[in-house]
């Protein structure tokens, strides 16, 4: 298994696009989370008068963890869902399943390196967003002379585990769509769409349509925001990615996204054993 | 070596590759292989020829276990297709080679010598040995087609395998590069490994097989030595005078045609029947210089055995 794990970190590690979404999430969530909110707070003067106050000690090292969380459910889960699906889809449009299915380690022995692999990478995509994050709120603290208290350790720790979590529910649903569309292209549209747009809309009509509302009751984000809302997230309904749905309890929804991890390596490990290899789709 | 009276005592697992009755329907009106039965035996180089959608490359896949039968069984190594113990023994290359193009050809056989427990250090003498070697360090994107197959046959021989399975392997070489592969592949096939190989190309076989199998439509409509195919249903003779010899040879029951080719005659019959007809003739006054079966070219054996058929 280490060798065969190897061979998809290899894969992962080699590809320009992992370093891409690496870096643009990193930069998407550092610039919604400090640089835009700093220009704010330090442009519109009357702006500052108001509500300066409360918007500088968002910013501060202290507050790292509800700063930063929000974006994952967000624009991480789409950000490692696109990565699951080339790490998954493009061994379908290259038509590689063929060579990695006739070396000697089995088709589940393949399939779920390369799960873990993934569980590997999306590692960094929590960990280098808290660590940037954190260089942002400190810089900011030095500069206008704030407190530099670091954040608390056990909600940090609690944070990262669950950012990892939320992303490892999300890079699952990538693998399973790419396995069922053979592919990469039909898979990231998809995705997508359900991610900033189905989503959002359905759960956004969640309370006035009942059948609705046990529907958004299973899905990634409303699941997700959930088991972050005791860490002291708030969310709010604007832009793409908003959410405005109803929430359940935090360990409701640490259940339902563990039983839709199993769900859907079970799914795409199912398809993947059983399905004729043919050639490049 | 292999003379068939010794193999007639061997036991079966002497057959490298083995399937009976093996099917396979891709959709209700797609029957791609079709109660396909096919021995190879241990050491020789196996053709498997046959026209474009044949079923050459769906039964290769069903002997690596990428693709299920829907009927039949094959063994390969004495094993199930596709299990870890077939296919540590083997090496392939189907269809065109698939590789990832963002790495290099070195990567790309490092990836492969992790998932079949390879050392690294075999990854150069295979590059070597296709002669790849100085660009192994390149993005597999930015190969030519020939370079790209060239990798493609250095990945089916990184394990150094027993038997080596290989899809049209000459697709896209040129000519030098053809004559290359061809020499590597009857090298490869010296000694104990045995390979099969398909081709639509009977001729590219003839330097390289020791047997081969004709399949159209997904059924083998022939098989045997090159030998064996190329002596067809044909005899021509010379003889003197030819006018008198076409007369006695017309009236000879099983007998058809008789028309004279390039100074011979060329009769439809069974080569068994050469005695036979030496002996009416020669009774007939007939002088017999020559009489001889009639050697097709294997172009020729190819077109007859998969053009006949509807
Ligand atoms: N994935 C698939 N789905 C449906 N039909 C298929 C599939 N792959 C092959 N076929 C069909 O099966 C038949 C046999 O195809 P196959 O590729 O095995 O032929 P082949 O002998 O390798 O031909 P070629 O010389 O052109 O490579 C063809 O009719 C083909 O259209
Ligand atoms: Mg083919």
């Amino acid at each position: 298994m280490l060798d065969a794990l190897a061979a998809q970190l290899l894969l992962l590690r080699k590809r320009a696009a992992t370093w891409i979404l690496l870096c643009f999430w990193m930069l998407v969530t550092v610039v919604f989370a400090y640089v835009l909110p700093y220009f704010a707070y330090k442009g519109d003067i009357r702006f500052r008068a108001r509500t300066g106050g409360v918007l500088l000690s968002v910013m501060l090292p202290h507050n790292l963890v509800s700063s930063l969380l929000g974006g994952f459910p967000a624009f991480g889960g789409i950000f490692v869902l696109i990565l699951a699906v080339l790490a998954m889809g493009s061994e379908y449009t290259w038509g590689t399943l063929t060579p990695a299915f006739t070396q000697k380690a089995s088709r589940l022995k393949v399939f779920f390196s390369k799960v873990l692999a993934l569980a590997i990478a999306i590692v960094p995509f929590v960990v280098m967003v808290y660590l940037l994050g954190y260089i942002a709120s400190m810089l900011i603290a030095l500069k206008e002379g704030q407190s530099t208290q670091p954040p608390d350790l056990w909600l940090l720790v609690r944070a990262l585990a669950f950012s990892w979590f939320i992303l490892a529910v999300w890079a699952s649903f990538g693998v399973m769509i790419s396995v069922l569309s053979k592919g990469t292209s039909l898979a990231i549209g998809l995705g997508i769409i359900y991610g900033l747009v189905l989503e959002g809309v359905i759960s956004a009509f969640s309370r006035q349509i009942t059948l609705l509302g046990y529907l958004s009751k299973i899905f990634l984000r409303t699941n997700s925001y959930s088991l972050l809302s005791p860490l002291g997230v708030t969310f709010t309904g604007e832009g793409p990615g908003g959410f405005s749905g109803s929430t359940v309890s935090a360990t409701q929804a640490a259940i339902v996204l563990a039983i839709e991890i199993v769900v859907f390596l079970a799914v795409a490990a199912a398809i993947v054993r059983r399905r004729d290899v043919t050639g490049a789709s | 070596m292999n003379g068939d009276i010794n193999d007639m005592k061997q036991p079966m697992d002497n057959f490298i590759v083995e399937t009976k009755n093996l099917t396979k329907r891709y959709r209700p009106d797609i029957l791609a292989v079709n109660g396909l039965a096919m021995r190879i035996r241990r050491g020789e180089v196996y053709g498997f020829v046959g026209p474009n959608g044949a079923g050459k490359t769906t039964t290769l896949r069903m002997l690596l276990g990428l693709v299920r039968p829907s009927a039949g069984e094959c063994t390969v190594l004495g094993e199930k297709p596709g299990t870890p113990a077939a296919l540590a023994r083997m090496g392939t290359l189907v269809e065109t080679p698939a590789f990832y193009p963002y790495l290099s050809g070195r990567d790309n056989l490092r990836v492969l010598a992790r998932l079949s427990d390879t050392p690294y250090s075999r990854i150069d003498p295979a590059l070597e040995e296709v002669e790849l070697l100085k660009r192994a360090g390149h993005k597999f994107k930015s190969y030519s087609l020939g370079m790209k197959q060239r990798l493609g046959m250095a990945a089916a021989l990184l394990k150094d395998p027993e038997l080596l399975i290989l899809d049209e392997p000459t697709n896209g070489l040129d000519p030098a590069g053809m004559a290359e592969m061809r020499r590597l592949i009857r090298s490869l096939g010296r000694g104990e490994r045995t390979v099969m190989l398909s081709s639509h190309l009977m001729g590219e076989l003839e330097q390289i097989c020791d047997r081969v199998g004709v399949v159209k439509n997904g059924s083998l409509i022939a098989e045997g030595s090159l030998d064996d195919l190329r002596h067809g249903a044909q005899l021509r003779l010379k003889a003197e005078p030819e006018a008198r010899a076409r007369e006695v040879l017309e009236k000879i029951e099983g007998v058809a045609g008789a028309e004279p080719v390039n100074g011979y005659l060329v009769i439809d019959a069974s080569p068994a029947r050469a005695a036979e007809i030496n002996r009416i003739l020669v009774e007939a006054g007939v002088a017999v210089s020559e009489l001889g079966p009639v050697k097709l070219s294997l172009e020729n054996v190819f077109l007859n055995l998969t053009g006949e058929e509807a």
